[in-house]
Order: structure tokens, then sequence, then C-alpha cells
């Protein structure tokens, strides 16, 4: 004759860690839960459907050239090795400029010569990254110095300021103490 | 160790090397170039080039440059990823030429 046993009864034979265990492994099924909404939005940002970047600045004149132009993440710079603080931005490149640009960089400040036009966007001309290095000594006033070489050989540029490209930015430079 | 506890061990090991590799990732997505500049005595300035990622640069060009735009150095990083010169006399910086848009620019003023 077989005995159906309580689940006190079953419960009583199990050792207490493993009830524990049981318990802590439940909540690191659930915790990720909460990271749902961030993952999605991560994801969309990354496959486009949420556009070039979470703050987009629109059309920017860069000589006979144009670009869509945004703030991949608003958020403060991040730390980027021993290459000090950077901050992400995208650009598009124009319809009609997508086969005549050759390359596209980003710098604080204007540049001196194409050579230190600053750092160059990776990525088709549809949606285009860059990391960019925030100087130490960067004030409040700064310029964003978009420049566009093309296959001819030609050089544009378009400056943005700081304070519009990015004010987040310009919050964590003032709380870092930088000249505003 | 019964096999439950091995087996729970085994998944929280891989859980943990997952959420690992998964933090390294972001860290491995860029790698800007680094220079330092800085001053041995009144005549003489090392620069040290490398790369966010911890990595060296021997080979890699780095010019001194007058405002004027006359390369007055053309120098290459050496096995140690340095540079030694002689301070050059004028307003001049220094470009740590790491290719097309992997540069970093100092200023004379800012070498201490």
């Amino acid at each position: 004759m077989s005995t159906a046993r309580s689940p006190s009864t079953r419960r009583a034979g199990v050792p207490a860690w493993k009830r524990w265990l049981f318990r802590v492994s439940a909540v690191f099924v659930v915790l990720p839960l909460f990271y749902l909404p961030a993952y999605f939005h991560s994801q969309e940002l990354n496959r486009g459907t949420k556009g070039l970047g979470e703050r987009e600045l629109g059309e920017i004149a860069v000589g006979p050239w144009s670009v869509r132009f945004a703030e991949w993440r608003v958020e403060q710079p991040f730390r980027n090795g021993e290459a000090g603080y950077a901050k992400s931005f995208t650009l598009a490149l124009c319809d009609t400029c997508a086969k005549q640009v050759k390359a596209a960089y980003l710098r604080v400040g204007k540049p001196r010569n194409l050579r230190a036009a600053g750092s160059i966007f990776f990525g088709s001309p549809y949606r285009q990254s860059v990391a960019l290095p925030i100087p130490e000594r960067v004030t409040a006033d700064a310029e964003l110095w978009i420049t566009l070489e093309g296959w001819d050989g030609s050089v544009h540029q378009a400056a943005l300021p700081l304070a519009e490209a990015s004010p987040i930015t310009i919050e964590w430079l003032s709380k870092r103490g930088n000249p505003t | 160790m019964t096999p439950t506890l091995r087996r729970t061990s085994a998944t929280l090991a891989r859980a943990l090397a997952g959420g690992l590799l998964c933090a390294l990732a972001g860290a491995a997505a860029a790698h800007n170039p680094v220079c330092t500049c800085e001053s041995v005595d009144a005549q003489r300035i090392r620069c040290t080039g490398g790369f966010s990622d911890g990595s060296k640069a021997p080979g890699v060009t780095l010019d001194v440059i007058a405002y004027d735009e006359t390369i007055l150095i053309n120098g290459k990083l050496g096995a140690d990823s340095t540079l030694v010169f002689n301070r050059p006399k004028g307003e001049f910086y220094i470009l740590f030429d790491a290719g097309p848009g992997h540069v970093v620019e100092i200023d004379h003023a800012e070498i201490e």
C-alpha cells in the first residue's frame, strides 16, 4: 500500500540551505524582468527603429552636403579606458551625398587641418557612429566641428555648440568644475 | 558534492562567465588612441603613445608640427612606445597619428 506524503512532510526532508537556494534562484529568474524595458529600448535603438539616436538634432548643412546628427544616448560621457572620457554621437549622410562622402570626422574645437580633423565616424552612410573624446579642459562654450571629406578631395566643415549637441555633457562639465 | 549542488554550481559559474563577457564586451568595443607628453628636462620632451585598451603603439607616427604646419620632427614611437625629442623653439603641437581619424593632438602649452 502506498502512502501519499503531505507537502510539509516533503519539506521536512529538504535541508534548509536547499530551500534558500530555491528561493534565491527564483529571485535570479525574476530580477532580469526589471531590466526588460531598458533592454528593449537598447534593442530598438541599435536596430534604428527609434531613430538615429536618443536625441536627434535634425539636419545640419556641411558645405554642399548635409547630415542628420544625433546624440546616441542622453547620458553623461563614459570612461573610455586610458583615453579619458568619451561621448557617442551618430550621423546619417544625406541621400544625395552618401556616395560622394569618403569620411566624416568629429572634433571638439576647430581642427587645424584634415589630418587632425578628429575622430572618424564608422558605419554605413545611413548611420555612422563615433566615440568622441571629451578633453579634460573643455569649456561649456566649446563647439563640435563636423568635417566631411569627399571622394573628390574636397573638405567641408560645420560647427555646432556642444551645449546644443549634448546639454547633459554641459551639466557634467559643470559638476566637474570645468569653466562655463 | 551532490549532483544537484554540482549542477547548480555549474549553472552559476556559466551565468557569472556570461555576465563577465557581457561586461567586457563594452570595454572591447572601442579603443581610442592615447598619447601623453611630459618634459624630461628643460630641453627634452617625452611622449608615450598607445590605445585605450592598454595596448602599446611601437612604430606609430608622432609628428611635431609648427603652428604654420611645417613638420619639425617626423618621428615614430620606439619599441617601448615612447619618443624623446628636443623641444623645438616657438609654438608647436604634437600629433600622434595612428591613422585617419585616430589621432591625438597635444599643444605645446599643455606639456608640463
